[in-house]
């Protein structure tokens, strides 16, 4: 029997204590260890990788990681740890179907496997891109107006109605509100009213304000979902765990949330993938996850775009996908934004590197995820339009990884300096809530280009 | 010139010295907190002045740190052994600093924090040892800092500057509340404001009446720096 949340969190409560640097320090070294000990190690002729022992080494390598590094709690300074038994049986009980959405929009995630031709599932989000109230739910409804989008979720605030949305004030608490009824009211919108949501509340940090939205009579359901992060590298804190009794009782699915920092305390891109992996175990026992979301980040760029980002994001994947039934999305992070040649190169890059590896989708974070209104349902078009692709053309990793170093050829050098792109009003007529032709020009040059080279969106 | 014009040091020493101070260099690059500490024993014993050795061994060895993390040929963990071994030296060269007449001069005092509402802090770490390793004195104040607690400690500390980071949008709007607090509580002329994190801009920076603004360590560094100067 799988450990239970409650026994979980005695641990944080009564396991070793450690000083939170020691442990920063600890995942680094363990991670070496571990990615010397089963010779992980990047092929860079392989940006996709095809080498299927390498990832069920990356799968071996990360249970053994977790179960010697286990989760820190930064409320107690201590540390839970987890046998091996404990750890297969929590990674073997994520569930296998989740139903998202109701009436004609409902739907079921399912597991993929490496090299699958059904499609990916594709959960559209604006991830936390700041934008005016006055258009939240205009941007909303251009993410949940693609016919591509199995669920949706929206963007962060840059105010309500004039005052800012700071964490910790009761505005927080009125933004998550407004955030769950904006949800429902661009589902309807875009025709789509039964259309779930995967992350009901993207514009509150504090878990009261997240809590308080999730009331019925807002237009919430229990086929929606909530995302709980974890801290940094394999750290939890009860601020975000005291989600979790709240959404078991309730029903809702969680999503865990995990962006460790290729370059950050797990070290290079080996390493870091290990301690991704490892943060799938973090998940189903201290959050009771039923899904994941995988956001992780060059430290230096804050994107996942890099080839050894695309490296880690297939390896991973594969590692799961070979090994469990675990079911996750990746999260593109672009350097780019909104209506650039480059960010269309970098979504493509990043679904074929995912969808091949049997991922399910979750874009997209334009613009380092860092410009205000820097988002558009065009980047979650494009990246899952390009999966599709993927998974209808049967294409395998070989294949896949000579379209993703073509791909890398044409924004790789511009990474450092990428254009920040348009604005959503820029790039997006706010009547008609269609992408600018400009962009869709853009797109489908990306799409002769991608179909030059044998895959057709 | 004549030998007389120099004070006497023998090329032995002369040559001793500049080794052990390229070895502390190492040892700090390599994270070796013992050696370092070791190293730093030998060359005050062998009477090379603590500024000296900051100067020479310390600070280009941090900065070489700086310059391996920003092209990702070293990753975080490694930065922070570093400044380990590095915090590990200047420990040993403490008690030489109180009574030396050359003591290096301390580039500023900075109290650094995570602002209220916001548990990330890795981006906050690496300004605050690359801050430390280049002569400022540092106050971490942690993560998740009330913007009280920024002010209570920036007079504790007589610091210079207050540092504030944030990842998330709705936790970098407490960043105006601590400028509009100063300002209320007639403190503002006291502390020059850096700010800094994922969700922050330069015009917002400014916007708010921030003082400085770093995209990333490097930039951040050399605004403390440039401030400090003026």
């Amino acid at each position: 029997m799988v450990v239970s949340f409650q026994e979980a969190v005695e641990r944080l409560e009564n396991g070793a204590i450690m000083p939170e640097h020691e442990f920063d320090l600890r995942v680094g070294q363990l991670a070496r260890k571990y990615v010397k000990e089963f010779g992980i190690k990047m092929n860079p002729e392989e940006v996709v990788n095809s080498d299927d022992g390498l990832a069920d080494s990356a799968f071996q390598a990360a249970q053994q990681l977790f179960v010697e590094l286990g989760v820190y709690c930064t409320n107690t300074g201590r540390v839970a740890k987890f046998t091996e038994g404990e750890a297969k049986e929590a990674i073997n009980s994520y569930p296998t179907k989740l139903e998202f959405g109701e009436g004609k929009e409902k739907g079921f995630m399912t597991p993929r496997q490496v090299e699958d031709r059904a499609p990916p599932w594709v959960n559209f989000s604006a991830v936390g891109t700041p934008v005016p109230s006055s258009q939240f739910v205009t941007v909303m409804r251009s993410y949940a107006q693609e016919p591509l989008a199995n669920a949706f979720s929206g963007p962060s605030l840059l105010e309500l109605n004039g005052r800012v949305v700071r964490s910790g004030a009761p505005v927080e608490v009125e933004a998550a509100l407004f955030n769950v009824r904006s949800t429902r009211e661009a589902a309807r919108l875009a025709g789509r009213p039964g259309l779930g949501s995967h992350n009901l509340v993207g514009c509150a940090e504090k878990t009261a304000a997240v809590l308080a939205a999730l009331h019925p009579d807002f237009g919430v359901r229990k086929t929606d979902g909530v995302f709980v992060a974890a801290l940094g590298e394999m750290k939890v804190d009860y601020e975000r765990l005291n989600k979790v009794p709240f959404l078991q009782d309730a029903g809702y699915h969680t999503g865990g949330l995990y962006g460790p920092l290729m370059g950050g305390y797990a070290g290079g891109a080996a390493e870091t993938a290990l301690v991704l992996l490892a943060h799938f175990y973090l998940g189903r026992l201290m959050f009771r996850a039923e899904f994941s979301n995988c956001f992780p980040l060059n430290i230096r760029e804050t994107c996942n775009t890099t080839p050894e980002m695309l490296w880690l994001v297939s390896l991973v994947s594969q590692a799961m996908r070979r090994n469990t039934n675990a079911m996750h999305t990746m999260n593109a992070f672009l350097s780019s934004g909104p209506c650039t040649e480059m960010i269309t190169y970098e979504l493509a890059a990043h679904s074929i590197a995912a969808t091949v590896s049997g991922a399910h989708l979750n874009p997209a974070a334009p613009a380092r995820n860092k410009y205000p209104e820097r988002c558009s349902g065009m980047e979650a078009r494009i990246h899952a339009e390009v999966g599709h692709a993927v998974a209808r053309s049967g294409i395998k990793r070989a294949e896949a990884n000579k379209i993703v170093k073509k791909l890398l050829e044409k924004y790789e050098s511009k990474i450092r300096d990428a254009p920040v792109g348009k604005k959503f009003s820029e790039c997006y007529d706010l009547r008609t809530v269609k992408p600018s032709q400009e962009y869709l020009d853009i797109y489908a040059n990306t799409k002769r280009f991608l179909a030059d080279l044998g895959l057709v969106v | 010139m004549d030998s007389s014009d120099f004070p006497y040091i023998s090329l032995s020493s002369f040559v001793c010295s500049v080794m052990r101070l390229e070895d502390i260099s190492n040892a700090i690059i390599a994270g070796d907190e013992a050696q370092a500490s070791a190293l730093a024993k030998q060359l005050l014993d062998a009477g090379t002045p603590p500024s000296q050795i900051i100067t020479e061994g310390l600070a280009p060895a941090m900065a070489e740190v700086g310059r391996r993390f920003d092209r990702l040929e070293i990753f975080l963990s490694e930065v922070l052994l570093s400044a380990d071994a590095m915090k590990a030296a200047l420990k040993v060269l403490e008690p030489a600093m109180l009574t030396s007449k050359s003591v290096a001069k301390k580039q500023g005092v900075v109290v650094i924090g995570t602002i209220e509402g916001d548990v990330h802090d890795i981006g906050k770490n690496i300004v605050a040892t690359m801050l430390e390793a280049s002569g400022f004195e540092v106050h971490d104040l942690g993560k998740d800092v009330p913007v009280a607690a920024f002010i209570k400690k920036a007079q504790e500390y007589k610091a210079d500057f207050i540092a504030v980071s944030a990842l998330m949008t709705t936790t970098m709007y407490n960043m105006p509340r601590l400028i509009r607090d100063l300002t209320d509580m007639g403190l503002r002329d006291l502390f020059k404001v850096i700010v800094g994190g994922a969700p922050v801009l330069p015009e917002w920076a400014q916007e708010i009446g921030a003082d400085g603004y770093g995209k990333d360590f490097m930039e951040a560094v050399s605004v403390f720096k440039g401030l400090t100067e003026k």
